[in-house]
C-alpha cells in the first residue's frame, strides 16, 4: 500500500517535470525584436508608462474585446445553469452561505469570525480594486486585475454584511454588466468615426492626459469583469435568484 | 531562492493530486497560487502576480468550495 503511494508520487512528480524539461534543456535565446521596439516607442505611441497595459489596450486590443466575449458568454452559460438548479432545488437556500439573518443558525460554515472579517475587509479590498482598475496605465496592473479584485471584494461584501445592499444583488450587478458591455463595443467602434480606425484613440488630441483611452477601457473592462465574477460567486454561493 | 518555491510548488501540486479529502485540494492549489504570486513578483512581472492572486488564490477557491459544497468531499476507501 505504501509502496504504491509511492510509486504514484514518483510517476506524478516526472510526469510534471516532463512538461518543464523542454525550457530547461533549450538552447535557443529570447526574442528581442518586439522588445526593443515597445522599449523605445510603446510609450509614445500609447501613452500608457506600464507597457503591459499600452500592449493589450493600445496594440491589441481587440484580442482584449475577444477575451471579454469569452467571460461575457461564460458567466451567461454559467447563469443559465445555475438559475435553472435554483428551480430545480428550493432548500438549497437552508444550505447556502449568503442567508437571511434569521435562518443563519442552521448554518455551521457562516461563523461571526468570518462575518466580522468580511465586512471589514470588503471596503478596503473594493477601495484597492478600484485604485488598481484606475492607474492600471501607471502602476502594475489594470482592467482585468483591478477587476477580479472588486468582485473579491463584492464577494466579502455579501458574505459580511447582514443588510441586502444594492451593490450585491445579482440583479444590479447582471444591468451594471451588460451595460458595461455595450459601452466597450461603443468604445471600440468610436475610433472609426474619428478616422483613427477600430480601437483607435478618438480623443487623443482632445486632452492633455495622453493615456485618456486606456483610462476608460481600463474603467470599463474593470467594471464588465469586477460585476461579471462577482454575480457567478453570489449566484453560486445560493444569493438571490430573483430576476 | 526560485528553486526553493519552484520545488515547493511541486510539493504542494502533487499534495492537491494526492489528497484523499478534497477540501486540503484546493487549501494547496490556493497555496500554490500565493506562492507563484510571490514567484512572478520576485521574476518582476507584478501584473501577473496581481492577476494571479486575485483569481488563483481568491475567485478559483470560491468556484471550487462551491463545487465541492455539491458534490462528495471525500474519495472513496479503495477496498
Amino acid at each position: 500500500m505504501k509502496k504504491l503511494e509511492l510509486i504514484k508520487i514518483v510517476i506524478t512528480v516526472l510526469l510534471c517535470s516532463l512538461l518543464v524539461v523542454p525550457i530547461i534543456l533549450s538552447n535557443h535565446s529570447w526574442p528581442t525584436h518586439a522588445r526593443n521596439y515597445l522599449l523605445v516607442n510603446a510609450q509614445s505611441d500609447t501613452g500608457a508608462t506600464n507597457t503591459v497595459s499600452a500592449i493589450y489596450l493600445g496594440y491589441r486590443a481587440m484580442d482584449t474585446l475577444g477575451e471579454t466575449l469569452v467571460l461575457l458568454v461564460s458567466v451567461t452559460g454559467t447563469m443559465a445553469i445555475l438559475v435553472k438548479l435554483g428551480k430545480e432545488q428550493t432548500d438549497e437556500e437552508t444550505t447556502s452561505f449568503s442567508l437571511t439573518p434569521e435562518k443563519r443558525p442552521t448554518n455551521r460554515l457562516r461563523t461571526h469570525l468570518l462575518e466580522t472579517v468580511a465586512s471589514k475587509l470588503g471596503p478596503i479590498v473594493l477601495l484597492f480594486g478600484f485604485y488598481v482598475m484606475l492607474y492600471g496605465h501607471i502602476s502594475p496592473g489594470g482592467g482585468f486585475q483591478g477587476g477580479v479584485i472588486v468582485a473579491s471584494a463584492i464577494v466579502f461584501l455579501a458574505l459580511g454584511t447582514e443588510v441586502k445592499s444594492k451593490l450585491t444583488s445579482t440583479f444590479v450587478l447582471s444591468r451594471i454588466e451588460s451595460l458595461s458591455f455595450l459601452l466597450l463595443i461603443l468604445a471600440s467602434i468610436s475610433g472609426v468615426f474619428f478616422e483613427s480606425g477600430f480601437f483607435g484613440n478618438p480623443i487623443k488630441s482632445a486632452s492633455s492626459l495622453s493615456a485618456n483611452f486606456i483610462i476608460l477601457l481600463n474603467i470599463i473592462i474593470g467594471l464588465k469583469v469586477g460585476t461579471s465574477i462577482a454575480v457567478m460567486c453570489i449566484a453560486m454561493m445560493g444569493g438571490s435568484h430573483d430576476h | 531562492m526560485n528553486i526553493l518555491l519552484l520545488s515547493l510548488i511541486l510539493a504542494l501540486g502533487v499534495y492537491a493530486l494526492l489528497a484523499k479529502d478534497l477540501l486540503h485540494s484546493v487549501i494547496a492549489l490556493s497555496a500554490i497560487s500565493m506562492l507563484s504570486a510571490l514567484l512572478f513578483t520576485i521574476l518582476r512581472a507584478p501584473d501577473v502576480a496581481i492577476t494571479e492572486a486575485a483569481v488563483g488564490a481568491g475567485v478559483s477557491t470560491v468556484i471550487f468550495v462551491w463545487a465541492i459544497r455539491h458534490t462528495q468531499r471525500r474519495d472513496k476507501e479503495e477496498p
